[in-house]
């Protein structure tokens, strides 16, 4: 997999390259605007690390420029600007991630990793939660292994709390992705599926929390 | 001391007082004078008229005279000097005819018009009417003969009108000539009015453009007339506010500069001492040590523009706008539970709807982020922190509560102090959280109290909006 940084400052530059490095990722590095269009013209890369603030070419512009030629490289923008504008500015661009420094080396990794799997098979089926995996296209989950029985309503509350899993779902949001505009849901109805669901997961590990006030989590296993 | 004020284009001319002030004041006095021009001449021209016209009747009279009746026919005897008078007018030309009581031509000029109006004897009648193509004025007189007094006659005396016109245009001339003498004094007088009345701005233009732009103490009102006085103490206000942001601005840059000494020093010293260690457990110690100082100094700096933000000189307009903040709340609170659950806090939500208020979302978000940031900084593991929203008649109240360690009674105003920390507490804050909390709670018109949470454990912030309609 081959990372492009370009970043000016020569201090992070080098932070970033020798951790992606460590991860095993071949990782190229541009100190300005031109330079980075430059390449990206000649070369492909897996995923482009972007800071805003370069000379000779602005961020903003090289990221236009790149869009333009119609490359669908995924493109993670680093920035000291934090301003609500810039962050939907470079959305709007065309990056697909926006990280604003200083940040979390933890946390650019594992957006670095979300990016690449993004742009590798656009989306997987498969979504795995410890011993837990849930197959999205076949409706069928397992648990170590084993195959898990669900009714196809607890499946969808699982696949919901497991593509988000370690932030709050609110009924509501659960609500939404189950039922049909014209279907009646009852008050309780969501508070059973996640108490079926609980009796059938808990033993093997896998915890949803219940959030006062504001709805279920799925905890993040350690 | 001259009017300092530039040369301007024509059209910057039009847009100045002394232009405005001269136009006001002599664009009707101009056309007040046309008016009374017009006025004039009629009046001049018409008492003009009745003078000559009875110079008319009088030759009329003259020639009614000299008429007689001979063997039944009018006839008329005009000395030769009557008419060499009649017809030596250097103005006018005179012309006369006379009928007779039939209508029938006798002498004179042919061709004279007839009066429209009945002639009394006796009685002149005056009247217009065109001969040979001149306009003239007329004369009528029916008369009797003289002699024998029995028959009767028309005597019709003419003459052209240059004699009027020039009365009427001598009067006139006499009326409007000093009249414009009197505007163009009017108007030179307002002209050096104006230039002495706005010296005073002059002064004031050359007062403050040889100002340095960092003087901005107030403007002396000596010596101003009342309405630069106005102009000179509303600038003056100006300056207060901007003199009062710039210090404020200026005390901020320190404040950050000295907070930012300290936890600089300790990564500095770190990093160094990692340098010497040889031992990779004491090294991989040391860099903890330094990947802490630089998280905390990252937040500092953080707050530290979070502050500057939200101080209401800070220039960033808020944009108000009616939000729910139930929704809000919510949505807030939701993002900040994995960082409570790291902790093993129970952070929970209770809301209620109708939270209806005016305000920067932005702003409320960051708000609330930093009560909850110290909600579970200060609490500990197991505590818990509930995010609660109420709505009453008058105000909506947001309120973050946690059964932690709680605040001393005697800290609970000075939590609110720029960088103070609660000591005994984790050195992990930077002591601006609530600084930053009160400044947005004021910037929305709002209130923060901090008190015990229920039972007199833990802590309780409450920040009361008012409610939006």
């Amino acid at each position: 997999m081959r990372i492009l940084i370009v970043e000016d400052d020569p201090v992070l530059a080098d932070g970033l390259t020798r951790s992606l490095r460590q991860s095993e990722f071949a990782v190229d590095c541009a100190r300005d605007g031109e330079e980075a269009d430059l390449i990206l013209t000649a070369q492909n890369y897996d995923l482009v690390i972007l800071d805003l603030g370069l000379p000779k070419l602005d961020g903003f512009d090289v990221l236009k420029r790149l869009r333009r030629r119609a490359a669908a490289v995924p493109v993670l923008v680093l920035t000291a600007r934090d301003a609500l504008s810039d962050r939907v500015k470079g959305l709007d661009l065309g990056a697909d991630d926006y990280l604003t420094k200083p940040f979390d080396l933890p946390e650019l990794e594992a957006r670095v990793r979300a990016l690449i799997r993004r742009g590798q098979s656009g989306g997987s089926s498969f979504l795995t939660h410890g011993p837990l995996v849930l197959d999205t296209s076949g409706r069928r989950a397992t648990l170590h292994g084993a195959p898990l029985e669900l009714s196809a309503r607890e499946l969808g509350v699982l696949e919901v709390l497991l593509l988000r899993s370690g932030r709050v779902v609110s009924k509501e949001q659960l609500a939404e992705q189950l039922y049909g505009w014209d279907e009646e849901v009852g008050p309780n109805a969501i508070e059973v599926y996640v108490h079926r669901l609980r009796k059938k997961i808990e033993a093997a590990g896998v915890a949803i929390r219940t959030i006062r006030g504001l709805g279920y989590l799925l905890e993040k296993n350690t | 001391m001259t009017a300092i004020l530039e040369e301007r284009p024509a059209e910057a001319e039009r847009g100045t007082l002394r232009y405005q002030l001269l136009t006001s004041l002599l664009a009707p006095i101009v056309f007040l004078t046309l008016i009374s021009a017009v006025v004039t001449y009629y009046y001049a021209f018409n008492f003009a008229t009745l003078a000559y016209d009875y110079s008319l009747f009088d030759s009329a009279l003259d020639i009614s005279r000299q008429t007689r009746l001979r063997d039944g026919r009018v006839q008329v005897d005009l000395p030769s000097a009557a008419l060499d008078m009649l017809e030596s007018d250097t103005h006018d030309n005179v012309f006369y005819m006379v009928n007779d009581a039939k209508g029938e031509f006798v002498a004179g000029h042919r061709g004279l018009p007839l009066p429209t109006e009945e002639t009394l004897p006796g009685k002149p009648v005056y009247y217009d009417g065109t001969y040979r193509g001149f306009p003239i004025r007329l004369a009528a007189l029916a008369t009797k003969v003289r002699d024998p007094a029995e028959a009767g006659v028309l005597v019709l005396v003419g003459e052209t009108l240059n004699k009027r016109r020039t009365l009427a245009n001598e009067v006139l001339l006499g009326m409007l000539l000093p009249e414009f003498l009197l505007i163009t004094l009017i108007g030179v007088l307002v002209w050096f009015g104006i230039e002495r009345g706005l010296r005073p701005l002059a002064t004031l233009q050359s007062e403050i453009g040889s100002r340095s732009h960092r003087d901005l103490s107030p403007l002396s009102e000596q010596n101003a007339p009342g309405e630069v006085r106005a102009l000179i103490r509303a600038m003056n206000e100006l300056l207060a506010r901007l003199s009062f942001a710039l210090s404020a601005q200026q005390r901020f840059i320190a404040d950050a500069a000295h907070q930012l000494r300290t936890p600089l020093a300790g990564i500095k010293t770190q990093a160094e001492l990692a340098l010497r260690q040889q031992k990779i457990d004491d090294v991989q110690h040391t860099l903890t040590q330094l990947n802490t100082a630089t998280s905390q100094t990252t937040h500092l700096i953080n707050q530290l523009l979070s502050l500057a933000r939200a101080e209401p000189d800070a220039g960033r307009a808020q944009a108000m706008q009616k939000l729910d903040l139930d929704e809000l709340a919510r949505e807030t609170t939701k993002e900040w539970v994995p960082q409570a659950l790291t902790r093993e806090i129970d952070l929970g939500f209770d809301g209620v709807a109708g939270a209806v208020i005016e305000a920067d979302a932005l702003f409320l978000r960051e708000m609330l982020g930093n009560l909850l940031d110290n909600a579970i900084l200060y609490a500990q593991a197991g505590c818990r922190v509930t995010v609660r929203v109420a709505v009453d008649a008058a105000c909506v109240r947001l309120s973050v509560e946690d059964n932690g360690p709680g605040i001393p009674p005697d800290e609970r105003e000075r939590v609110f102090e720029r960088f103070h920390r609660v000591l005994g507490s984790g050195a992990e804050g930077c002591g601006l959280g609530l600084a930053i909390v009160r400044e947005i709670a004021e910037g929305h018109g709002a209130e923060v109290k901090l008190t015990a949470g229920a039972n007199g454990a833990g802590t309780l912030v409450t920040v009361t909006f008012p409610r939006a309609a």
